[in-house]
């Protein structure tokens, strides 16, 4: 069953009298305890999509579904119950002058839920941080640790849907390596359903089911793992993205 | 012909918690060629190539036995032929578009700031270049681009911005600090080739520093990896992927791979003596 379906999206921004079509008309459905792939250039709309889910980016048209219900506007707590979202830059989404004890606890303290220093501890446990990190600041900890809080925060109300916008893209070889296994791990575990956007065709291979290759705000292939891994792509553009890939091959 | 000699370049740092060496006796020569330099974070890549345009500040301090760039001496330089040198003669793309680009000021305020300050050039003629240089980086409506403030471009696209503000006094020397890893692979692809073309036809020495081995293996000529402030393999590019140290097969092995078996990636064991 699909738990994510998407339908003739469309997200137009308006700025200067101008209209700026960022997604046009795209469907997509992601099943229960699937992890799908996002992949386009830089303003190909594919983190538009993942922010017009979260209520981020004005839905001009079309209709998003979670687990069959149209979601609410404004989201709500329900929501943000069902569907988190981890971002592309650790450096930017943690607040600075929030401890990660603080990072960690207000969503509890926002749904009203309690033994929050039991959950603290448990999930940064869980992201494979050690608890004496619990009163740190975000500017004492890595780029890869930053992104392992952003993690264990997404986590915290027990979503059953990550929406991933580049988690890796900012961190080593060795702590992104380090990262998607955390993030294969949690998706086993909690049988959690992803929907990630990376520009790295071996990350979405790595981690992703199916793939929709995005250009200009619109759909262009939705490709297989398999298809993707036998170069069996249909159209020119999705062609050329796994050529310009070429050396993920290696 | 040798551009830019390097020998026993040392960054120290001296903080509260005593001296920090971000980079440890790095040797190198770069010819008018790609030499591309890779390592992780903290490795010292950027502080090397940031030595070179003596842009470290104090408590930083840049000590070498040598610093050679085209015959002139950058270690005994005053800090007046170092301005003369800056831009000019060798440029610097940086790595962040957020943070390298003035954000209350118009890209094309910015592109043009350089030219009409250093080389005396009316409004209208800077405007005009302005525009050409983000077309040469496949900008595709530059006119709007000019117009705009940074937050209001991807970052891709002020990445590219920030390759065209560099391009365009036609240096000999261009370091590029990470100048793709904001890119898509298509765009990433587009951006080399202009660099690469620039390489080719103009004769520029090229100093690519990046922390993705399979792409400096596709672009460069030369690779130095460096671990911890130091070099700990120098090979043909052509060659990584048969790299001798293990602190490189460590590198190439935790990457993820297209029709890869999807289990745990291998994680990257450090071992003590590498640094030494």
């Amino acid at each position: 069953m699909a738990l994510i379906e998407i339908e003739n999206l469309s997200v137009t921004f308006h700025s200067k009298g101008h209209a700026v079509r960022a997604v046009e008309d795209v469907s997509l459905s992601v099943t229960e305890k699937g992890s799908f792939g996002l992949v386009g250039e830089s303003g190909s709309g594919k983190s538009t999509i993942l922010r017009a889910i979260c209520g981020l980016a004005p839905v001009s048209a079309g209709s998003i579904r979670i687990a069959g219900k149209p979601v609410p506007t404004p989201r709500g707590r329900a929501f943000a119950a069902e569907v988190q979202m981890v971002f592309q830059d650790p450096y930017a989404s943690l607040h600075p002058r929030h401890t990660i004890d603080r990072v960690l606890s207000e969503p509890l303290a926002i749904h009203g839920q309690g033994d929050a220093d039991r959950r603290v501890v448990q999930a940064l446990s869980d992201v494979g941080l050690p608890t004496s990190f619990r009163f740190r600041y975000p500017h004492q900890l890595s780029g890869g640790q930053r992104q392992r809080v952003a993690i264990a925060r997404a986590l915290m109300l027990e979503p059953s849907i990550l929406l991933l916008d580049e988690p890796t893209s900012a961190l080593d070889a060795s702590v992104q390596a380090e990262t998607l296994n955390l993030l294969s791990r949690l998706r086993a575990e909690r049988g959690l359903t992803f929907l990630m956007v990376s520009h790295d065709l071996a990350v979405i291979d790595h981690m992703c089911d199916r793939v929709l290759v995005m250009q200009n705000g619109r759909a262009v292939e939705e490709l297989s793992r398999d298809d993707l891994a036998g170069s069996r792509m249909k159209t020119d553009y999705a062609r050329n993205l796994f050529e310009a890939s070429a050396d993920r091959m290696l | 012909m040798t551009l830019l000699s390097v020998n026993n370049l040392r960054v120290t740092f001296d903080t509260e918690a005593g001296r920090v060496e971000a980079v440890r006796g790095v040797s190198f020569t770069l010819g008018r060629e790609r030499l591309g330099i890779v390592g992780e974070s903290g490795s010292g890549k950027t502080m090397t190539g940031r030595s070179v345009l003596r842009l470290i500040r104090p408590p930083g301090r840049i000590e070498a036995d040598e610093m050679r760039f085209d015959g002139q001496d950058l270690m005994r330089a005053s800090e007046k032929d170092m301005r003369a040198l800056r831009g000019k003669r060798i440029a610097m793309v940086m790595q962040d578009p957020k943070y390298s680009l003035n954000p209350v000021m118009k890209v094309g305020a910015q592109l043009m700031e350089g030219l009409r300050q250093r080389d005396r050039i009316g409004g209208a003629e800077a405007r005009a270049r302005a525009i050409a240089a983000l077309d040469a980086v496949q900008i595709r409506d530059p006119a709007r681009v000019m117009e705009a403030y940074p937050h209001e471009l991807s970052g891709g696209m002020g990445q590219r911005v920030m390759i065209a503000m560099m391009l365009i006094p036609n240096p000999d020397l261009l370091i590029a600090d990470e100048p793709t890893s904001a890119l898509d692979v298509t765009v990433q692809a587009e951006v080399l080739k202009i660099l690469d073309d620039l390489v080719q036809s103009r004769g520029m020495g090229l100093i690519f520093i990046s922390h993705d081995l399979r792409l400096v293996a596709r672009f460069c000529d030369r690779v130095l990896v460096m671990y911890k402030g130091r070099v700990v393999e120098e090979l043909a590019a052509r060659d990584l992927m048969k790299a001798r140290h293990p602190y490189t097969q460590g590198l190439l092995n935790c990457l993820p791979r297209i029709g890869g078996d999807r289990g745990p990636l291998p994680g990257l064991d450090r071992a003590a003596e590498w640094a030494n």
